[in-house]
């Protein structure tokens, strides 16, 4: 008896927490297709009338094709600039013993420990700008890589458990640094890139700020979610709500997708990165 | 000990694949902090030639700035909220979600979910959740009875408790997985040899998994005293740190002096002011981190 009560505890709390986390998410994509009217009364839960036409005018009236086109160049350079470096680098640090090498992986680690918020990004702008790079996609993904010290920890922690033989023996064939970390290296060490992959796409799929502040001067590069949250601030935003609903949507569903996918990535990811890093 | 594979190749070569890394290390992240050092010293408001004025910035931060402190205890309120329901909350999903059932694995999909969405974009999504005379949560707390009249969540000394509870609902998946895997780690013969004793659910709750977790909780801790200080995106697009100040917290008040764009903030940028009052903050932080570390290693010892 005392058993089936505590478990009976065990199945109402995970049901609420389900619908606490389940709750804004659903509201998100049913409100996306109903009318800007039942939106602002606050209807039922479920739409009265399924309106589709939302996404059609939220992609031609408020140009959100151009802006997610935006998000998804930002997201695949961020992404690719993350492999590279933090793959390049993580290589050399686990293999090979240099000068100042524990100090730049104090510098790396002290980063990760200190709470910088947003106060780098007045500089950061200022650098990018010095160096022609502000106001498009290119400068924005750079600054979104740069902010990434993990990333070299976890591929120096997978190297490791590569056998040492391995690059040696393609010493013995005469190939060169860069010829094993690319032939050697990389393949295996895939399962750890996948998860910086996901990761830095994530990152610049959902970053808000830096990209509110890297838009400024130009409002043709504007991520997604800059243009989804600027909605809120247009003088028509009470009017447009179910344009900011589609919106919002067209922000998440993509996201929610390759996470359905990839969740165990997801997670193996995160624990690896955090607790045992 | 054998030589490092790297040892046996040209130096240029290993500098030139370690160069775009720490290329963007140094530019994205020592040189702001160089930066914020120099221009603390400076009156410089992003348009005008930046003036030398010495310590004035850190007097007028320390005698004139009063939203600054009150940022700064919201901070610490918003941080002491989020942590006080986000540990305890993640920690238990985790005892229940490690005992594997039918559907556990859907199950710690979902709540991990919010973790992936842009805080930004679903911020905005609680702000039409918290209105005041349509919003859903108004409408089934009045439909169930539990208020007589519609709550304004963002509008009032209630605030501060509307973005926390979007804060849990953004956060609790993330330390669910970091929980998730400290009690992996665990080893299981204990329980097993537990059981055998006759140790009932509780003590083992208190003797054996609390104490074993020690280490990770302190790590877990850790990270989310760190994200709590840096959660501005949504607090940010809910409230804008209104009402009246009420949800300023530092980060957000910092990055209103340097990038005033918003509609509480004032319109002149003043960035020597913000580097100076960046670099009290980070003191200040990495401080309250330091102590942070310093108990909990002796908390460690007494086990």
């Amino acid at each position: 008896m005392k058993k089936l009560a505590g478990k009976l505890v065990i199945v109402i709390f995970l049901a609420v927490m389900v619908a606490f986390t389940l709750y804004p998410v659903v509201y998100t994509l049913l409100g996306s297709v109903k009318s800007n009217l039942e939106l602002q009364t606050g209807g039922s839960f479920f739409p009265g009338e399924w309106k589709f036409g939302n996404y059609a005018e939220a992609f031609e009236k408020a140009q959100f094709m151009k802006y997610t086109w935006n998000s998804v160049i930002l997201s695949a350079l961020t992404m690719i600039f993350s492999l590279i470096t933090s793959s390049m680098a993580g290589y050399v640090v686990a293999r090979h013993d240099f000068t100042g090498k524990k100090l730049l992986l104090a510098a790396y680690l002290s980063v990760m420990f200190i709470a910088l918020g947003p106060i780098t990004l007045y500089p950061q702008y200022m650098l990018m700008e010095a160096l022609g790079l502000t106001g498009n996609l290119l400068g924005l993904a750079l600054v979104l890589t740069g902010g990434q010290a993990s990333n070299i920890f976890l591929v120096m922690g997978f190297i490791k458990s590569v056998p040492k033989e391995l690059d040696e023996s393609a010493v013995m064939e005469g190939a060169s640094y860069f010829r094993i970390y690319a032939t050697v290296i990389l393949p295996l060490i895939r399962p750890i890139l996948g998860v910086i992959a996901l990761f830095s796409f994530r990152l610049a799929w959902n970053d808000y700020i830096t990209s509110l502040v890297f838009s400024i001067p130009n409002q043709d590069m504007k991520p997604l979610t800059v243009a989804v949250v600027g909605l809120r601030y247009s003088a028509n935003a009470a009017a447009e709500l179910h344009i900011m609903t589609a919106g919002a949507s067209i922000a998440i569903i993509p996201i929610l997708i390759v996470y359905m996918f990839a969740n165990r990535q997801f997670i193996g990811g995160l624990t690896a990165g955090a607790v045992k890093g | 000990m054998k030589p490092s594979v790297g040892k046996l190749f040209p130096k240029r070569q290993l500098y030139a694949m370690l160069a775009p890394n720490l290329l963007l290390f140094i530019g994205l992240t020592v040189y702001p902090i160089i930066w914020s050092l120099r221009y603390m010293l400076y009156d410089y408001d992003g348009i005008h030639p930046a003036g030398f004025i010495g310590l004035d910035n850190f007097i007028r931060l320390f005698t004139r700035d009063p939203i600054y402190w009150d940022s700064l205890i919201n901070t610490l309120k918003y941080a002491c909220g989020k942590l006080s329901l986000i540990i305890p909350l993640s920690f238990l999903i985790a005892m229940v979600l490690n005992i594997r059932f039918k559907g556990s694995a859907v199950l710690q999909a979902i709540i991990f979910s919010p973790t992936i969405m842009s805080s930004a974009v679903m911020a905005l999504m609680f702000y039409l959740l918290f209105n005041v005379y349509n919003g859903d949560i108004n409408r089934y707390l009045l439909a169930a009875g539990i208020i007589q009249e519609p709550i304004n969540w963002l509008g009032s000394s209630l605030a501060m408790v509307s973005v926390v509870i979007v804060a849990v609902w953004g956060g609790i998946g993330n330390y669910m997985v970091y929980f998730l895997a400290g009690l992996q780690t665990i080893p299981k013969d204990i329980y097993e040899s537990a059981e055998i004793d006759g140790v009932t659910y509780w003590q083992r709750l208190f003797k054996i998994t609390i104490p074993m977790l020690g280490p990770v909780l302190r790590v877990i801790l850790m990270l989310a005293i760190l994200a709590a200080f840096q959660d501005i995106q949504s607090i940010m697009v809910m409230t804008e740190g209104g009402p009246l100040g009420k949800t300023q917290v530092v980060f957000l008040y910092l990055y209103q002096l340097f990038f005033p764009v918003s509609t509480s903030s004032p319109i002149k940028p003043e960035i020597g002011y913000g580097a100076a009052a960046s670099v009290v903050t980070g003191l200040i932080l990495g401080g309250i981190t330091v102590i942070y570390l310093w108990i909990s290693k002796k908390l460690d010892n007494i086990y």
